[in-house]
């Protein structure tokens, strides 16, 4: 399946919404630093080719979720379901983590500082019949000016587009969102609506913290506020 | 006579000489390199076993000067387990234990501070932990410790001259030797001088240049 979103072209392309039923599931998510409590038996879903939208104030826990819910740290208790895959915890043991089915950008992108963006998009790509996905991903993000540049040579705005890439070609089915909007002009905030738009429509599934009340508005399915904890 | 006449006329004692302060050389870098390089790697992995230790080895040593340690290893030491053992070797050992421990320090810095989320971001993409070592972790920990690495080895090279103290027949000593006969110290120490300036000067432009090159990349935290 190709990558003819539209950023770059104006003609519409109708995808697949098959597999509606896959989502990920937090169930009673609870999760604590010392004596701060900071989710308390938290429930989620995020369905495939639906956006939630995560909101609050900082240390609200936002964070905190987005890491229970992608397996990056252990919650303390509760259940994540992948699909049909289930991880109880308390869970001492190591398991195997859905990577990169699930997947994460982060606020501050983490580029790989010693690849060029080109290397850093498809260091993770495992088949090396890979040249047309990038083509196309190259082509949507508008990214052929910069692609071969190292990141410290890359504006903000494009490493971000770079670090979308970065996930993307690896057809992930759910992707985690960390405030990537937060340093972003409003043109740049735009795109990323766009492009956000583009992947429910290609049936993934989103998880998207941000501060900016439009951008929940236009892209969330669900809009969840999270308070100050504790 | 000049220093060039002097160089030619004892040619054979100083290609003898710096023969002995190369081999030296090579068996400490060698040495750091691959033991410091390991041990580094262990202190960052196994913390419990390996950290705790090398760590205390390396603060200690770093209290001693090398020539304590060295007067130590040839005579006391020797002395107590009553035993002889060619000043050479003496010598080799004392400046590669001095190197292993600080290449080691070197290493486990340079995997300390690479920041977790970039093995996190590898993780999230599905990269294997062969590929994320080979790919990310390894040539991050290069671009960290190369130049601190460099300026640690060319001062080993310079800590080889301590070696003469215990009669290894290195360059210095051979030099002062050939002083002993003709007396000629000018010529003779400023010909050694630029021995060492012709090997210290490329190795730590080479530092400084990697510094400089290699400086902005953890700039993305």
């Amino acid at each position: 399946m190709g990558w003819h979103y539209g950023l770059n072209i104006n003609t519409p392309v109708i995808f697949p919404r098959n597999n509606r039923d896959n989502m990920i599931k937090g169930i009673n998510i609870s999760k604590s630093f010392g004596n701060k409590k900071v989710l308390n038996k938290v429930n989620i879903k995020i369905k495939q080719g639906e956006a939630v939208v995560v909101m609050g104030p900082s240390g609200s826990g936002k964070t905190t979720l987005l890491r229970s819910l992608a397996l990056l740290d252990k919650p303390d208790s509760g259940k994540v379901v992948v699909d049909d895959k289930e991880f109880v915890f308390p869970n001492d043991s190591d398991f195997k983590k859905p990577y990169p089915k699930v997947t994460v950008v982060y606020q501050q992108l983490f580029l790989w500082p010693h690849l060029t963006n080109r290397e850093n998009i498809t260091l993770a790509v495992e088949n090396t019949d890979y040249a047309t996905q990038l083509d196309e991903l190259i082509d949507y993000l508008g990214m052929g000016k910069f692609i071969d540049n190292y990141p410290n040579q890359s504006s903000v705005g494009q490493k971000q587009r770079v670090a979308i890439a970065r996930a993307l070609i690896l057809n992930p089915k759910y992707i985690f969102f960390d405030e990537i909007t937060s340093a972003l002009d409003e043109k740049q905030v735009n795109n990323i609506i766009k492009i956000i738009d583009d992947l429910k429509r290609k049936n993934i599934g989103i998880f998207f913290i941000t501060h900016h009340n439009h951008v929940a508005e236009k892209i969330g399915d669900s809009i969840i506020h999270m308070n100050e904890t504790e | 006579m000049s220093i060039l006449e002097i160089i030619i006329q004892y040619r054979e004692g100083f290609a003898q000489g710096l023969l002995v302060t190369l081999e030296l050389c090579l068996i400490i870098w060698l040495s750091g390199l691959v033991i410091g390089g390991l041990l580094g790697w262990l202190s960052s992995r196994y913390k419990l076993y390996f950290d705790a230790p090398i760590r205390l080895i390396a603060f200690t040593l770093s209290g001693i000067p090398v020539l304590v340690f060295l007067f130590w290893l040839h005579y006391p030491l020797q002395s107590l387990l009553q035993i002889q053992i060619n000043p050479f070797i003496t010598a080799t050992l004392t400046l590669s234990i001095i190197n292993i421990f600080s290449v080691s320090d070197i290493v486990r810095n340079g995997i300390k501070d690479i920041p977790k989320q970039f093995i996190e971001t590898a993780d999230v993409c599905g990269i294997s932990h062969k590929k994320r070592f080979w790919k990310i972790e390894l040539p991050l920990i290069f671009r960290h410790a190369i130049s601190p690495f460099i300026i640690v080895q060319v001062n080993m090279l310079h800590m080889t001259l301590f070696a003469s103290l215990i009669s290894v027949d290195e360059i210095f000593r051979v030099a002062q030797r050939v002083n002993s006969i003709i007396y000629k110290p000018v010529e003779i120490y400023t010909a050694l001088g630029i021995f060492f300036l012709m090997i210290s000067l490329p190795l730590n432009g080479l530092a400084l240049w990697f510094k400089h090159k290699y400086a902005r990349d953890f700039s993305e935290k």
